[in-house]
C-alpha cells in the first residue's frame, strides 16, 4: 500500500468545513429548543391532562422513541410531497429532529418534574406564588439542575445525530465533507479532519454547558 | 373580637375524617399551642388554616372577616396576614439564604427590594445568621436552615405565625436554637399557633394549651391547667405520658 497523506487538500477547505460545522450547531440548537417545547407540553400533559390526552402523549412518545430518526425525517421528506406537502431539506431535518427531540425530552421532564418535593411547591403555594410563579422560581430551576446532565447529554447527542441532514442534502458538516471528499477523492483526510472537528464541537460544547450550569443552577459538573 | 377564629371546622382526607367540630379562637398576642399523639389532627389543623387542605365544613375568621377557602383572592388574603414554618423547613434549594427570605416580599408582594433586603437582613441577624446570607440551604446545618424558615415567615410581617413541629426534624443539640428563637418571638408579643411536642418548651411559652385527639379538641386551658390539673382522662393520659421521660 502506497497511499500518501495529504492532509493540505483538505486544511484548504477548513473555512468550508468550519462553516458547515455551524450549520451542524444549528440544526442541533434548533431541534434542541423547539423540542424542548413540544417536551414541557408533553410532560405537563402526562402528569396533568385527562385519559385522552395522557393517551395521545403516550401514543407520540412510544411511536417516535421506538423509530429511527432517519425514517421519521425519510417519511417528511419523501413521503409528504405525495400528498402535496413539500418541505425543504432543512425544514424537513429541523421538524423530523425536533418532534423526535420532543418525545424523548417528554420523558426526561416528566421525571425532572416529578422530582421536585412536593413540599417546596407546597412552601411556594403558602409564600403567596401562583402557578405560574411556582414554575418560574421553584420548579424550573429545579428541574434545571436536576436534569442538567441528561438534558447535556442529549444536546451533544443531536449534535452528532444531525449529520444525518447529509442523507438530505443539507450542507451541514458530514454533508460539507461528503462535498469535500468526493471531488478531491482524499476520503481519509477529509474525514479524519470531520471527526476531529466533531470532537471539538462536542467537548467545547460540553465544557460550555457545563460552565453554565455551574454558574447559572449550581450543578457541579465536571468539565472533562 | 379574636384575631383568628375557627368555629365548626372539619376535614378529611377522601373518606378519612381527619378533623372534626374544632373550634378555636386565639387572641392578638397569644401564644396557643396545640399538643396530642401523633395522627391527632394538629399539623392538619394548620394546614387548614393555610388553604393546603381543603375544610368541608365549619368557618374561618381572620379580625372578623370570613375566610372563603374556594376563592383565589381570600386565599391571598390569609397567605398574607398567616405565615407557616414546616417542619422539614422546606428552603428553596436553588436560592441563597437572602434570596428564600426575600423571593415572596420582592417578587410576589412587589414591595421595593431594597427596603426588603434591610428588613431582611436584620430579620436574619436576629436569628442569629447574618454570617450566612449567601449560603445555600445544603450548606446549613437543620437548625440554621429552620431559623432561615423562621426568617422567611416574619418577613412576610405575617399577623399570626403558625409553627408546625418546627423541632422535630432537628437533632437534639440543635433544638435549642430554635427554640430560643421562638421565645424571643412570643416575648415580643407576636401571635403565634405552634404544634410541638417539646412539652417543656409549650408549658414555658404558650399562654394556653390545646389537647387534640382524633380529629376533635379534648380540651384546652392554660399550661399549669393542661399539664398539672388535666379535666380530661385523654389529656391526663397524654400528659403522664409525655412527662414520663
Amino acid at each position: 500500500m502506497n497511499y500518501t497523506l495529504q492532509y493540505s487538500v483538505v486544511l484548504q477547505q477548513l473555512p468550508y468545513l468550519l462553516g458547515g460545522a455551524l450549520v451542524t450547531l444549528q440544526v442541533a440548537f434548533l431541534s434542541f429548543w423547539l423540542g424542548a417545547v413540544i417536551g414541557l407540553f408533553g410532560a405537563v400533559g402526562k402528569l396533568k391532562g385527562n385519559r385522552l390526552i395522557r393517551g395521545l402523549i403516550n401514543a407520540y412518545v412510544v411511536f417516535f422513541t421506538n423509530t429511527p430518526a432517519l425514517v421519521q425525517i425519510f417519511f417528511l421528506f419523501y413521503a409528504l410531497p405525495d400528498v402535496g406537502i413539500l418541505l425543504d431539506p432543512m425544514t424537513a431535518v429541523v421538524i423530523g429532529m425536533t418532534v423526535n427531540t420532543g418525545a424523548y425530552l417528554t420523558e426526561i421532564l416528566r421525571g425532572g418534574i416529578l422530582s421536585v418535593r412536593r413540599a417546596e411547591i407546597e412552601t411556594a403555594e403558602v409564600l403567596g406564588m401562583s402557578h405560574l410563579q411556582s414554575l418560574r422560581y421553584v420548579i424550573l430551576p429545579h428541574i434545571a439542575k436536576t436534569l442538567f446532565a441528561p438534558l447535556s447529554n442529549f444536546f451533544v447527542w443531536l449534535v452528532l445525530g444531525s449529520s444525518m441532514a447529509a442523507v438530505f442534502g443539507v450542507e451541514e458538516l458530514t454533508g460539507r465533507a461528503i462535498n469535500i471528499s468526493t471531488a478531491n477523492l482524499r476520503t481519509i483526510e477529509t474525514f479524519s479532519v470531520v471527526a476531529l472537528i466533531y470532537i471539538a464541537l462536542t467537548v467545547i460544547a460540553s465544557a460550555a454547558l457545563a460552565l453554565v450550569g455551574r454558574w447559572c443552577f449550581r450543578v457541579t459538573a465536571r468539565i472533562f | 373580637m379574636p384575631l383568628l377564629e375557627v368555629k365548626n371546622l372539619a376535614a378529611s382526607y377522601g373518606a378519612l375524617t381527619v378533623l372534626q367540630n374544632v373550634n378555636l379562637s386565639i387572641e392578638k398576642g397569644e401564644v396557643v399551642s396545640l399538643i396530642g399523639s401523633s395522627g391527632s389532627g394538629k399539623s392538619t389543623l394548620l394546614r387548614v388554616l393555610m388553604g393546603l387542605l381543603k375544610p368541608n365544613a365549619g368557618e374561618v375568621r381572620i379580625d372578623g372577616e370570613k375566610v372563603d377557602y374556594g376563592s383565589r383572592s381570600s386565599l391571598k388574603s390569609i397567605r398574607d396576614r398567616m405565615a407557616i414554618v414546616f417542619q422539614q423547613y422546606n428552603l428553596f434549594q436553588n436560592m441563597d439564604v437572602l434570596k428564600n427570605v426575600t423571593i415572596a416580599p420582592v417578587e410576589i408582594k412587589k414591595r421595593p427590594r431594597a427596603d426588603v433586603e434591610r428588613e431582611a437582613k436584620a430579620i436574619l441577624d436576629r436569628v442569629g445568621l447574618s454570617a450566612k446570607l449567601k449560603s445555600y440551604p445544603d450548606q446549613l446545618s437543620g437548625g440554621q436552615q429552620q431559623r432561615v424558615a423562621i426568617a422567611r415567615a416574619l418577613t412576610l410581617r405575617p399577623e399570626i405565625l403558625l409553627l408546625d413541629e418546627v423541632t422535630a426534624a432537628l437533632d437534639p443539640e440543635l433544638v435549642n436554637e430554635v427554640l430560643d428563637t421562638v421565645r424571643e418571638l412570643a416575648a415580643e408579643g407576636i401571635t403565634m399557633l405552634i404544634v410541638s411536642h417539646e412539652m417543656g418548651f409549650v408549658r414555658e411559652v404558650s399562654t394556653r394549651v390545646v389537647m387534640m385527639d382524633k380529629g376533635q379538641i379534648v380540651e384546652s386551658g392554660t399550661p399549669k391547667e393542661i399539664f398539672e390539673n388535666p379535666r380530661e382522662p385523654r389529656t391526663s393520659a397524654f400528659v403522664s405520658k409525655i412527662l414520663r421521660h
